[in-house]
């Protein structure tokens, strides 16, 4: 049983999200340990596998980049590894230059507003990106899915550097 | 369409015997237990009509005193007396040295199993926990009148796994049953939650601000139709009043042109002024401070309200940091909080609520004392769980308040479940070998945010031995994470290959091992070896019970998921077992229980199953 199939939901990539929470929290009320807290041993441990998965379900098809992930997975869409050189130098120089607005963070005058001008950029870019991968995604073709991965994998950096800023906000903000 | 009605799976559908239950508040100054009785959750009281139990416990020559008794030798006999035990539980010696480097007692044990040394012997802040568990217990059992069936014990949000499992061991040594660790800002908001109704709005998102004497937790959660739904967690372990207390005193030693080092006595009024200071600032603007030094000088000054806000403010900021933060990691911004809940007694300060309410834009709910709330939420779940109220809709979805990780090459930490993941939760990664025919691999566990391994809590390290040579990077190494509802992890690796399996409990490191455990229980027994057997007996028996109970109901719930053979061979290993519950072997008990529990596996399987087809069935009628 698939994700998906767990939450009766259709396999498509956008979904109704308050749906999705609703359905979570009434398969968590069958599921959950807390329920079984009367029950022996071998049903407890059960709860808890079972309370697990929809864990793990909800929370995949939750975030809209594990559930890319997840959906591309299940067409069986060959996932470029981590580590593959990446073609697309002109995206790469432009990570580099997002890396050097965060690094310049530090030294201006007013941080916060540094800071909240970084996300920004970040936030909009990543919009664009992820809605570039939505429509190939739901295209659902070889080609498209494989575009979707490709994309997928770019989104993934503008989330390292949004890591990224969170630290340097700590780190700046802090003391 | 009418529906029809379908019992709750494990839950018999004729109606159960009251099952006594208490909420237990372990807390660093003070400890609580509550109960539910007659519908409405309390705190239970001693002999004296007291309901706080501190958190003091003292080994006397022919006595080991807990409470105000302890309180009394606090001061005279501190070597023997400990006092603020939360603070070293589940925490290294180094650990504790670095953090407070001035307690009075006579540390001894290894570095990761810190002993105090008192007249009754070198004593676990296990050991000393259990003694405070046992008084509470004892007391609701007078109180209620019966047998506890279980307690709910609550513990900081941001306690590790060691602190955890430490709490959790410190329960097993007092001979209490444990339904669930529950965090103590979870608890606070059930306690709340239950009670308010927002105008017929049961929904929307809440925030917990749990200050205590020395810990600072955050917690947003969602309440949507009786579930209780932790987004994210937060705060500081070493943040609390009682460093409003040292500010105030450094203050102090500035105004009346103190030198330091003091002696043991002047530091000692300096804190006691301190504390008290602070208090009566909660009530009026200004106070008089009176210092006596052994030369028979006196100090005065008066302190104003001004002056401490202005010395507390930085410390407070901290806090709203925290809660900036723990907002952001539960995506939800300050104008979705519907109610902010004040939890500790140092909410009482006034800057704190002001401050607290400025943030929120909202007044913070105080309806609750905040020194009981936590018990009082501890209560009601535990009254659910010990299964009183089989109709209830409450349900509470906790998450882990720190990620969890393995070392990898270059002393960097790879997180595996990052931190506010729901709980239960069970989670693989793979990794592959380093060298070429490497045949073993170190598997070192950590908690924490940062991303190097000092930086980070070590919780365990084991072995996974017998890989089949390979070139490096052949092998597939799949290591697994486990966290139980209590927030408990496990861990295991598995060479995917070959099958070579290597799994831990994470335990060894910093808490006692099942060993250690079983002959402290010993100890503690006048009568060992007969109490121990009585005791494994009694066990097996109630579990026996307890899995009887279970079929039978399950079976006059879904007997139609059976066919007959499998029904028949069911109800041979129910009397099977039957026969053997008053053998008084626990051997004996134990496999009949095997027995049943195998013959039962795909029954349960399936009716777990079908029951979360009901909940999606159930769910898309709402829909419609």
């Amino acid at each position: 049983m698939n994700y998906f199939q767990l939450f009766g939901l259709d396999h498509q990539f956008d979904l109704d999200t308050t749906k999705l929470a609703d359905v979570y929290q009434s398969l968590q009320k069958s599921a959950h340990p807390d329920r079984f807290a009367n029950a022996s041993s071998q049903d407890q441990l059960l709860a808890v596998q079972k309370s697990s998965m929809i864990n793990d379900a909800y929370q995949t098809l939750k975030n809209p980049i594990t559930r890319a992930n997840y959906t591309l997975t299940l067409r069986g869409t060959e996932m470029p590894n981590e580590q593959a050189s990446f073609g697309d130098t002109s995206f790469l120089m432009h990570q580099m230059e997002l890396r050097e607005m965060l690094s310049e963070i530090k030294d201006s005058n007013d941080i916060e507003s540094a800071i909240s001008s970084a996300s920004q950029t970040l936030a909009i870019e990543y919009d664009n990106l992820f809605k570039v991968m939505q429509t190939q995604i739901n295209e659902n073709t070889p080609e498209s899915n494989l575009l979707a991965c490709e994309n997928l994998r770019k989104l993934k950096f503008y989330q390292k550097l949004n890591i990224e800023l969170e630290r340097l906000e700590d780190s700046l903000l802090d003391d | 369409m009418a529906l029809l009605q379908i019992a709750e799976p494990g839950q018999s559908s004729v109606p159960h015997d009251h099952n006594l239950a208490a909420g237990i508040d372990l807390g660093t100054t003070n400890s609580l237990v509550a109960a539910v009785k007659s519908g409405l959750a309390e705190t239970l009281q001693d002999e004296q009509g007291v309901d706080i139990l501190p958190s003091v416990v003292s080994y006397q020559k022919d006595a080991i005193l807990v409470g105000n008794a302890a309180k009394a030798f606090s001061v005279n006999d501190p070597e023997n007396t400990i006092v603020s035990v939360k603070r070293l539980i589940g925490r290294s010696l180094s650990d504790i040295r670095s953090k407070y480097p001035s307690l009075p007692y006579d540390f001894c044990g290894g570095e990761n199993h810190p002993e105090i040394n008192t007249r009754s012997g070198a004593i676990n802040p296990v050991q000393a926990s259990a003694e405070i568990l046992k008084t509470l217990a004892a007391r609701a059992e007078k109180v209620l009148g019966g047998e506890l069936k279980g307690v709910v014990i609550t513990v900081p949000a941001h306690f590790d796994d060691a602190q955890r499992q430490s709490t959790k061991d410190a329960a097993k040594l007092a001979n209490v049953n444990v339904l669930r660790l529950l965090n103590e800002p979870t608890a606070a908001a059930v306690a709340y939650g239950l009670d308010t109704k927002h105008e017929g709005k049961q929904q929307g998102v809440i925030a917990v601000y749990d200050l205590g004497g020395g810990t600072f937790d955050i917690s947003v959660l969602r309440l949507n139709k009786g579930v209780f739904e932790v987004l994210a967690t937060g705060g500081d372990a070493a943040l609390g009043g009682d460093d409003f207390d040292v500010t105030l005193v450094d203050h102090l030693i500035e105004q009346a042109n103190l030198k330091r080092p003091l002696s043991r006595t002047l530091e000692r009024q300096l804190s006691q002024q301190a504390c008290k200071a602070k208090e009566q600032l909660s009530q009026q603007n200004s106070t008089d401070i009176t210092l006596s030094f052994e030369n028979g000088d006196q100090w005065q000054g008066t302190l104003t309200k001004e002056t401490f806000n202005s010395l507390i403010a930085s410390l407070v900021n901290k806090t709203l940091r925290a809660c900036k933060r723990t907002l952001k990691d539960a995506e939800v911004s300050t104008e979705d909080v519907l109610e902010v809940i004040m939890v500790g007694g140092s909410t009482r300060v006034p800057l704190v609520r002001e401050e607290v309410e400025k943030y929120f834009k909202k007044i913070p709910l105080t309806s609750i004392d905040p020194d009981k709330v936590v018990a009082v939420g501890a209560a009601i779940q535990a009254d659910i769980l010990a299964g009183n109220k089989p109709d209830s809709d409450m349900l509470l979805l906790d998450v882990t308040p720190l990620s969890l990780g393995l070392e990898t090459m270059g002393g960097l930490v790879e997180k595996v479940i990052p931190r506010n993941t729901t709980i239960p939760v069970a989670k693989a990664q793979e990794f592959t070998t380093f060298k070429d025919g490497q045949t073993a691999m170190a598997v070192h566990v950590l908690q924490g945010e940062r991303e190097l391994v000092e930086d980070c809590r070590s919780l365990a390290r084991f072995e996974l031995r017998g890989i089949p040579a390979m070139t490096a990077g052949a092998a597939h190494i799949r290591v697994t994470f486990k966290v139980d509802a209590d927030g408990l992890l496990q861990v295991s690796a598995m060479e995917k290959s070959t099958g070579v399996e290597s799994s831990i409990e994470v335990k060894p490191s910093f808490g006692l091992e099942e060993q250690q455990i079983a002959s402290m229980l010993q100890a503690s027994m006048s009568n060992a070896k007969q109490d121990i057997e009585a005791r494994m007996v009694k066990e097996q028996q109630v579990e026996a019970a307890r899995v009887i109970e279970s079929v039978q109901s399950a079976i006059a719930a879904d007997g139609s998921l059976l066919n007959t053979d499998e029904l028949n061979t069911i109800n041979a290993a129910i009397n099977a077992l039957t026969q053997v519950i008053e053998s008084n072997q626990a051997d004996d008990i134990e496999s009949a229980i095997e027995t049943l529990n195998e013959s039962t596996a795909i029954f349960a399987e399936r009716r777990m199953d079908s029951s979360i087809k009901t909940a999606l069935a159930g769910h898309s009628v709402d829909e419609v």
